[in-house]
């Protein structure tokens, strides 16, 4: 059986000018919960979108590997992966149900099946009582769970987790980090992008910082501070990322008409996976 | 392929069950559309009564200016009192190139001093008696307006009784004089299309801009809420997620779209079909009597237009990055529909060339023209369906290719 379940090689995706990430090689085995760590505009979000195949690498290649090793294209094996954007992406006029309940008909699973498994999930979440009411109304705490329910509803092997306690009280996130725990122990790869170091360091098993788009450190949070020689896990991160600054290529001074041209036409937008609230 | 209908399905219906719990979307796309027709045809009469009522309760101020010599008659100055007209005489100025020539009086009529001048002058002619006159308003103040049409009104009635009298000094009745070559019968029975027929022609002229133009609008707000709207809510990344493919996701919205449009549609047909049965006064016209193939041509004509504008209005909103960005490019883009559709309704259907059956947007108003005329000419239905399928497929094809689109997944939110 093959222990790798996905493999990320000699990876790098540019958009534009910007390069989000550079030449990342990660192989994540089966049974892992991996925390992947960076700053604002590090690149996780951009990572975890080329792991579930919605961006497609500039260079290298992002490939699944079943138990026999034999590899896929990730955008094929969609069915055997659940994902939790940091945005949830919950419809509004549906109930917690509805929103469950299409993504597990997208995903080929019989309504019952679904039920079953969303109400078990719900109760270890305390949320089965607010089921089938439109997630409208729900606190940001409500919604990570409902889309935490829906990434689980079509038992995935693998998950993918962007920010998973991002709004929660103490005790929600103590819940969800529980619930990760025992999805981990029983066999499954999540992949937890987090900003928070202490939850990284209670709930994964592998740690992954990345910074400036390059990969910087990957193991064991005490192989991490061991080989930072650092006494927290904080302080490997500070020590690994302090002496690395974005490579910035200073800009021919514009002329009058292109800083006027350039204020008409920009778009206030923010580069694909970079800064603000979708990325770590 | 069976996963794939299913998926598409799912979006369809989901996309369906999220648009029927909006209260505005069945407002805007149903409500509306039924009830736009009823209560145009309702309110429209009432409301222009209303105004007119409303205009008659004036008392108006006239000046006549009669020549020097001349009196005002009799015939005039009772109905002018009837008329709320308040009359002041005056003698006309003799410097006067003719009695339209407006003078120093233009500047008192724009100035609201008075609302209109009626000038009066005797001539001579064999009639039993002889005017010449002219009447000055302004034709921007509704007042002046009115007072001119209620001065008009009178000297019409006035002239009338001048000629009854002059045709029986003459023992002629005014149809002997007036009508020597005159309709024998009904007016209307020598007509030998049937009401329902004349329905046909009548709605022919404007359904099927109508429905271009209801088409274009209708699709605009459901095909931006599920992709440009997705996009800013943050829902298209967990979608794009799934195992459906993205071809499987665009079929399903834009079928759910193009249900909405089409139904949105033919409801306001609906509605049309109600205000024109139940509403409209029994000399206008009936209900038109449309074949089996008449009704089928005109529902696929309209199916297909949904099928084709929708693809395209869902292509431009996926390129669009918010919700704002999308209506900012589609608001236009409804132009594209509309002048078509305004233009065939002036087409000649008589000797049409077959050019006009493939013209994007032209085929499918023709289509509707010939349908609600009831004329069937395979090559024109054979050239329309063609170049409608073929123009739906290519912006199908277009609107899949932009949903393949990397960035699909961003947004400004």
């Amino acid at each position: 059986m093959s222990r790798t379940i996905l493999s990320v090689r000699g990876v790098s995706k540019s958009f534009g000018d910007v390069h989000a990430l550079k030449d990342v090689s990660i192989d994540f085995h089966r049974g892992d919960v991996v925390g992947l760590v960076g700053g604002n505009g590090a690149g996780k979000t951009t990572l975890l979108r080329l792991l579930c195949g919605l961006y497609q690498p500039t260079e290298g290649e992002v490939v699944h590997l079943d138990k026999s090793g034999i590899e896929h294209p990730v955008a094929e094996v969609r069915s055997n992966l659940g994902v939790v954007p940091e945005s949830t992406g919950l419809y509004a006029r549906l109930t917690a149900w509805e929103n469950i309940r299409y993504h597990s008909r997208l995903n080929g699973i019989s309504d019952k099946q679904a039920w079953n498994r969303t109400f078990r999930i719900a109760r270890e979440l305390d949320i089965e009582d607010d089921l089938q009411r439109p997630t409208r109304g729900f606190s940001r705490g409500m919604r990570q769970k409902t889309a935490l329910i829906r990434a689980l509803s079509h038992d995935p092997e693998l998950l993918l987790l962007d920010e998973p306690t991002g709004g929660l009280d103490v005790t929600s996130a103590r819940k969800v980090r529980a619930l990760v725990r025992k999805l981990g122990e029983e066999g499954r790869t999540v992949i937890y992008s987090t900003h928070k170091l202490n939850e990284a360091e209670e709930v994964c098993d592998r740690i992954i910082i990345i910074h400036n788009g390059t990969l910087r450190a990957d193991g064991t949070p005490a192989e991490l501070m061991g080989e930072t020689d650092a006494p927290t896990l904080e302080e490997a991160f500070v020590r690994l990322t302090q002496d690395a600054s974005r490579e910035v290529e200073t800009p021919e001074p514009a002329s009058k008409f292109q800083q006027f041209w350039s204020r008409l036409t920009t778009r206030v937008r923010k580069p694909p996976g970079n800064g603000g609230e979708n990325d770590a | 392929m069976r996963e794939g209908m299913a998926r598409i399905w799912t979006v369809a219906s989901k996309e369906l069950v999220d648009f029927v719990r909006d209260w505005r979307t069945l407002v805007a796309l149903v409500l509306v559309p039924l009830l736009i027709f009823p209560l145009f045809f309702i309110a429209l009469p009432l409301f222009m009564q209303g105004e007119m009522s409303e205009l008659d309760q004036y008392y108006l101020d006239l000046e006549v200016q009669l020549a020097d010599g001349d009196e005002l008659p009799d015939a005039l100055s009772q109905p002018f009192a009837d008329h709320r007209l308040n009359q002041t005489v005056t003698t006309l100025d003799p410097n006067l190139s003719n009695l339209s020539d407006t003078g120093d009086d233009a500047v008192r009529i724009q100035n609201g001093e008075i609302h209109v001048i009626l000038r009066l002058r005797s001539s001579q002619s064999n009639s039993t008696e002889s005017w010449d006159y002219a009447i000055l308003y302004d034709a921007t103040q509704e007042l002046s307006s009115e007072a001119r049409s209620r001065v008009f009104n009178v000297i019409e009635a006035w002239e009338d009784d001048i000629i009854n009298a002059t045709l029986a000094e003459s023992n002629l009745t005014r149809e002997e004089a007036l009508d020597p070559i005159h309709w024998d019968g009904d007016f209307g029975q020598a007509n030998v299309a049937t009401s329902a027929q004349i329905a046909g022609f009548a709605l022919s002229m404007f359904i099927p801009m109508i429905v271009a133009i209801w088409t274009a609008s209708s699709a605009i707000q459901p095909s931006v809420d599920l992709t440009a709207g997705e996009r800013e809510r943050g829902t298209m990344e967990a979608l794009l997620c799934t195992p459906a493919r993205r071809v499987e996701l665009l079929y399903g919205k834009w079928l759910a779209v193009a249900t909405v449009a089409a139904g949105s549609v033919l409801f306001q047909m609906l509605g049309l079909l109600i205000a024109v049965s139940f509403l409209l006064p029994a000399d206008t016209f009936g209900v038109p009597e449309l074949s089996v193939g008449a009704i089928a041509s005109l529902l696929l004509s309209v199916v297909l237009f949904a099928v084709f504008v929708v693809a395209i209005e869902l292509a431009l909103a996926v390129r669009a990055h918010s919700v704002k960005e999308a209506g900012t490019v589609l608001g236009p883009v409804v132009l594209a529909f509309i002048v078509p559709a305004m233009f065939a309704q002036f087409v000649n259907l008589e000797g049409i060339e077959w050019w006009w059956f493939v013209a994007p947007v032209f085929n499918v108003c023709l289509a509707m023209r010939e349908a609600l005329l009831d004329i069937t000419d395979l090559t024109h239905v054979a050239l329309w369906l063609g170049s409608s399928l073929f123009y739906a497929i290519v912006a199908v094809t277009w609107a899949a290719k932009q949903f393949q689109r990397e960035d699909l997944v961003e947004s400004i939110s």
